[in-house]
């Protein structure tokens, strides 16, 4: 016996060849989200307003961020989707983000910063969370917070370059991410009591140091 | 001499009649009755005192007090001559008997006297005694002498009633020293009275006795006012009498002087004369006399009674008295002058002498305790009760003393209130102004207002400035500034046209508008002048005729007819016109309506 060498069959290795590594293009927003779409309710009392500014929401939307909107009115919804030629998967979300702080009581305007900056964002709280108050000391605590004629709210956004909407015991904060702890604490000093003048003077110090 | 000796003893008796109070009140007979009387005992006992400068009492247009400046002259001597040698006796009795008495005389006095006691109200021993002393050796003329005396007594006696305290006195110096210190008797004069008399007694008993009687003899016929005089001049023996003499005789004087003085009361009541304490107690006497006390009982009463200390006194008399009947006697020159003669005490010693007792007493009040205002710090307590009011204190003052508030001073300031306010100069306190260290900081101030832009607008902005710096928007201060300077510029510029030399020129203005009819020469001026209407145009820009121009005055008769034919025309075809124009509206209205 020979170790014969193994006739090793050379077996026509006619190794299939593998396909070729798929090349796969990026998804496309429309296709990441398939079927994605945004509800956002629309409460009774922002109902008028929408119609009013419809058009200022809808144009935006649409041709700029171009998404799809429409209303549902008889769920009362505002509905966005994504459409095919939509370029940026985020786009969806900012105006879902937009369409919402409409809806929680912003301005069009005002809003409209959020389609436009990424730093912003819509901060929301409640008295309570504070301070629990009841009765009277709730209700001075919001006119606290408003001010005559609404100057004191006036004043903070001036100085910190916000929003801000006092829904009754709820409140929601229009803001870049700079801000947030000196809106936040007057907004809470306020609350809590302290007179206006004092957070005035902490304001200006403030908003010196930033200007 | 006689005459007049007779008038001065009518004047005498008459004066012893006269009722006592009405010494008090002024009466210028009683004055010129005691003159005289007064006068004839001056000249009466003037032989009695060869030292005595005055021959005779100088009476006519002299003052009450001169008169007594006289009499004291001549008794001041005798009585301390006599008083001296009261006390030389006092210490060797046993010469008082080798004077010479005058048995005689002395009888009859004795009778006449025991008459005046039982007269005179509670006449003294004294007297007696004295009258005993009077017996004195060597006076001859004593008979005559006697009456003298007895008449000047009587008149003593008589005037002595007034004053019989001062024999009482006289009794109780018999004692001993002790009694007779008192205020009202003036121990130094009795010491110099005494010294006196103890050299006239030492003079006389060399050689002057004879002298002396012989004095008395030419003066016998006088009377004698001054009995004490008398008395001393004879008791020189008798130191006892004497003394008591010259303690009478200082009362006597004094109550001469009184006498003499009563026109004083008339002074007194002027308020130029003061009463002294002699008289206030002679007035006192007579009061309690007057009242019904007993005089003996008056007598007795003493200074000590009515004032002060009677231990303290009596012993500070007796001290003085021993001092001073040791010193000279300054006031008497011719006393001194006498006894240089003499030899018995030189000027120069009488002079230590003085010294000396000066020193002494600067030396004793060098020992004791000083007064309390010579003392350093003294509290209220160590000084006697409001003995601080009656010092002058002087104090000093560190704060200015309040002013005194008179109508001048509110006057003037009222004025300088007044001027002040017309003026409008106030002191008002000024701020000090601040000096700007820093450039202040821009105060960023919190808008309360909505912010018209919207959220988004802002963040543009901000980031449309962050990428181009320069299209940074003005901000409202800059705005406000831009206009502060576009004002301030205009106002410059007119500023800068009123004065000439630093004048710039026009700014550009942007907004170009066309100035019509502005002259030349304004553009081209420097200083713009004030330029009206009326200069910007040129004559023939104002008017533009044609043809000659012609004032009316100028014109010829038809050229005036043809101007207003002229004008007449133009008036119906401008009148013409107008009722054209009114047809015409007439007419639509008409349709109107129609």
């Amino acid at each position: 016996m020979v170790l014969s060498s193994m006739e090793v069959e050379a077996a026509p290795s006619k190794a299939k060849p593998l396909p070729p590594k798929p090349m796969f293009e990026p998804l496309k927003p429309y296709e990441m989200s398939d079927g994605q779409f945004r509800k956002v309710s629309v409460p009774q009392h922002r109902y008028n307003p929408l119609k009013k500014a419809l058009l200022d929401i809808y144009t935006p939307i649409y041709e700029q961020m171009k998404i799809d909107i429409r209303m549902n009115l008889k769920a009362r919804k505002v509905e966005l989707k994504m459409r095919p030629d939509t370029p940026d998967i985020s786009n969806l979300q900012k105006c879902a983000d937009f369409v919402h702080a409409f809806m929680i009581g912003f301005d069009v305007l005002d809003a409209i910063a959020l389609l436009h900056l990424d730093e912003l964002y819509v901060e929301s709280f409640e008295i309570k969370d504070v301070k629990t108050l009841r009765g009277d000391h709730l209700s001075r605590a919001i006119g606290r917070l408003s001010g005559k004629g609404g100057k004191t709210k006036f004043a903070i956004e001036n100085a910190t370059k916000t929003r801000i909407v006092i829904a009754d015991t709820k409140i929601h904060i229009l803001e870049s991410f700079a801000n947030i702890k000196i809106v936040r604490d007057s907004l809470c000093r306020l609350i809590m009591g302290s007179p206006v003048g004092k957070v005035y003077s902490k304001l200006r110090a403030v908003t010196a140091r930033l200007a | 001499m006689a005459d007049s000796k007779d008038a001065g003893e009518e004047a005498l008796r008459r004066l012893i009649a006269t009722f006592q109070p009405s010494f008090l009140a002024p009466n210028p007979a009683l004055s010129e009755t005691s003159r005289a009387a007064s006068r004839h005992l001056f000249s009466a006992l003037r032989p009695f005192c060869p030292k005595s400068p005055l021959d005779q009492l100088l009476i006519d247009g002299f003052d009450a007090e001169q008169i007594w400046q006289q009499i004291d002259l001549q008794s001041q001597p005798l009585l301390s001559s006599l008083r001296r040698q009261v006390k030389h006796f006092a210490k060797n009795p046993e010469e008082i008997s080798k004077l010479k008495v005058v048995p005689l005389g002395k009888k009859v006095e004795k009778e006449q006297r025991e008459d005046w006691v039982e007269e005179s109200d509670g006449f003294d021993e004294e007297l007696e005694d004295d009258e005993e002393g009077e017996g004195k050796g060597g006076e001859e003329g004593m008979d005559i002498e006697d009456e003298d005396e007895e008449q000047g007594r009587e008149s003593d006696n008589e005037e002595e009633s007034e004053g019989e305290d001062e024999e009482e006195k006289g009794e109780d110096g018999e004692a001993g020293d002790g009694g007779i210190e008192d205020k009202f008797l003036k121990i130094d004069e009795l010491a110099k009275y005494l010294e006196k008399e103890e050299e006239n007694f030492e003079k006389a008993e060399e050689d002057t006795r004879g002298k002396k009687g012989a004095d008395d003899e030419e003066n016998t016929e006088d009377d004698d006012d001054d009995d004490e005089e008398e008395e001393e001049e004879e008791e020189e023996s008798d130191e006892v009498s004497v003394l008591l003499g010259s303690i009478v005789s200082d009362f006597v004087l004094l109550c001469l002087h009184r006498m003499l003085s009563l026109d004083l009361a008339a002074k007194m009541q002027q308020g130029t004369w003061k009463m002294q304490g002699m008289d206030l107690f002679y007035g006192v006497f007579l009061t309690l006399e007057h009242c019904g006390w007993d005089e003996q009982f008056i007598l007795l009463l003493r200074y000590e009674d009515f004032f002060g200390d009677k231990g303290k006194y009596s012993k500070k008399m007796k001290a003085q008295l021993h001092q001073e009947s040791e010193g000279s006697d300054e006031e008497d020159d011719d006393m001194k002058f006498k006894k240089q003669n003499k030899g018995t005490a030189s000027t120069h010693q009488k002079q230590l002498e003085k010294i000396h007792s000066k020193i002494e007493e600067m030396e004793k009040a060098n020992l004791e305790p000083k007064t309390w205002t010579m003392q350093g710090e003294v509290t209220a307590a160590k000084r006697p009760k409001n003995s601080a009011l009656e010092v002058d204190l002087d104090f000093e003052h560190n704060v200015r003393p309040a002013p005194v508030i008179t109508e001048e001073v509110t006057a003037s300031i009222e004025d300088m209130i007044k001027k002040r306010i017309t003026e409008g100069n106030f002191n008002d306190v000024q701020k000090a102004p601040k000096l700007p260290s820093k450039v202040p900081r821009e105060v960023k101030e919190l808008d309360d207002n909505k912010s018209k832009k919207g959220l988004a607008e802002i963040y543009e902005q901000e980031y449309v400035e962050k990428e181009d710096p320069t299209s940074a928007p003005l901000s409202f201060r800059d705005e406000q500034k831009q206009q502060a300077s576009v004002l301030f510029k205009k106002l410059g510029l007119k500023l800068d046209a009123l004065a000439h030399f630093s004048f710039a020129p026009k700014p550009v203005i942007e907004d170009m508008s066309v100035q019509i009819n502005v002259p030349a020469l304004a553009m081209e001026e420097i200083a713009p002048v004030a330029v009206s209407d009326a200069a910007m145009l040129a004559p023939e820009e104002v008017f533009e005729g044609k043809g000659d121009i012609k004032e009316e005055t100028e014109l010829t008769k038809e050229e005036r007819k043809r101007r207003r034919a002229n004008k007449k025309r133009r008036f119906k075809a401008a009148a013409v016109k107008r009722m054209g124009k009114k047809v015409q509206e007439g007419a639509l209205p008409n349709q109107m309506n129609g």
